[in-house]
């Protein structure tokens, strides 16, 4: 855990991990909640202060880290980009910060149905403008 | 707050005031070295994206698993990228590696999946056989993209489509994964086939939800 754990700022992702995946989890592998959210999974932080106050002791910087991302609805792929961590790593940590109703999960899948017609349009649309 | 943590689309209430994000994820696939990091490259933001592979029992030996009992698994670097169609519609390209030790990732992928591109070398075909077969197997749509290397030989795609025996429904065709237009032609293809197709029930992966 870094001493200094405002930012992590020391940890340059350049550098690589300078801890083991699973000690950021401590050694958890699962998710708490045992559900496996989805790589496209999208989640937000759920309003005010996304509980943060509440119980810092079972936060840790990777926790908090994660809940300033999820300011705005983020997918958890994103989530684990931005902070370099394991995917497997952050669907942990992100149980974690469901069950402590601190993150909520906007939608878990794509959809279960084709998108619909617009959807695709809209998909279409933007590929052909790249 | 009730948050909506089943499959489905019914957004969470009381969220007026934040975007809704859709997340659509497409699956680059194919043998090693038939060049989904280049496609990947060629039309997306890539991003560095850590996930874990299953050790291998040749590798258990190897590795040692101190400190993280029963766990089974080492972290890999995996081909992703994304590409925003507008602030509130992105799509994300996975890279599924073709080695079969990567098998037990396919599921959880193609898991809600838009639909899949095949990325075909004439050298190696074969290589492509169990991405054509898995994708058939689970319905989910894909075309076979046929990277034209220099130093490979020419095929035209309706070659490629008899020797891959596909269905009719099945887009096959040639490209340039470095080129953007080129794989934007077949990203385009891809999604005026899923358009096309007929609508209905999702027929794929209902069946498997991650493990």
């Amino acid at each position: 855990m870094p001493p200094d754990g405002r930012d992590g700022k020391w940890v340059r992702r350049d550098l690589g991990p300078v801890v083991r995946p699973y000690a950021v989890t401590g050694g958890r592998t699962e998710p708490a909640d045992g559900e496996v959210l989805d790589l496209v999974a999208v989640v937000v932080a759920a309003g005010g202060n996304g509980g943060a106050g509440d119980d810092p002791i079972r936060q840790t910087p990777e926790h908090r880290k994660i809940l300033r991302l999820c300011q705005r609805p983020v997918t958890v792929a994103d989530i684990a980009s931005d902070t370099a961590l394991p995917v497997g790593v952050v669907r942990v940590l992100l149980a974690d910060l469901i069950l402590q109703e601190a993150v909520r999960v906007v939608r878990n899948r794509p959809t279960v149905q084709l998108p619909g017609q617009d959807v695709l349009k809209e998909i279409l649309n933007g590929l052909r403008a790249l | 707050m009730g948050s909506v943590r089943s499959d489905g689309a019914s957004m969470d209430d009381g969220a007026a005031d934040i975007p809704v994000l859709a997340a659509h994820k497409i699956l680059i696939a194919g043998g090693f070295g038939a060049g989904k990091t280049t496609l990947v490259a060629a039309i997306s933001e890539v991003r560095p994206l850590l996930t874990e592979e299953r050790l291998s029992s040749a590798g258990a030996g190897l590795d040692s698993l101190r400190g993280v009992a029963g766990k089974t698994t080492t972290t890999v670097a995996m081909d992703f990228g994304r590409i925003t169609i507008s602030e509130r519609l992105v799509l994300y390209l996975f890279g599924v590696p073709g080695q079969e030790r990567f098998w037990f990732m396919w599921d959880e992928l193609a898991y809600g999946a838009l639909g899949a591109v095949v990325l075909a070398d004439v050298r190696r075909l074969r290589d492509c056989f169990p991405s054509v077969n898995y994708f058939e197997t689970r319905s989910l749509p894909f075309v076979v993209a046929v990277n034209c290397f220099d130093d490979a030989p020419h095929y035209d795609a309706e070659e490629v489509r008899v020797a891959l025996d596909l269905d009719p429904d099945v887009p096959a065709m040639l490209c340039d994964a470095r080129k953007l237009s080129s794989v934007k032609t077949v990203l385009t293809t891809l999604v005026e086939s899923i358009s096309a197709a007929d609508p209905g029930p999702r027929r794929m992966v209902s069946a498997l939800p991650p493990v």
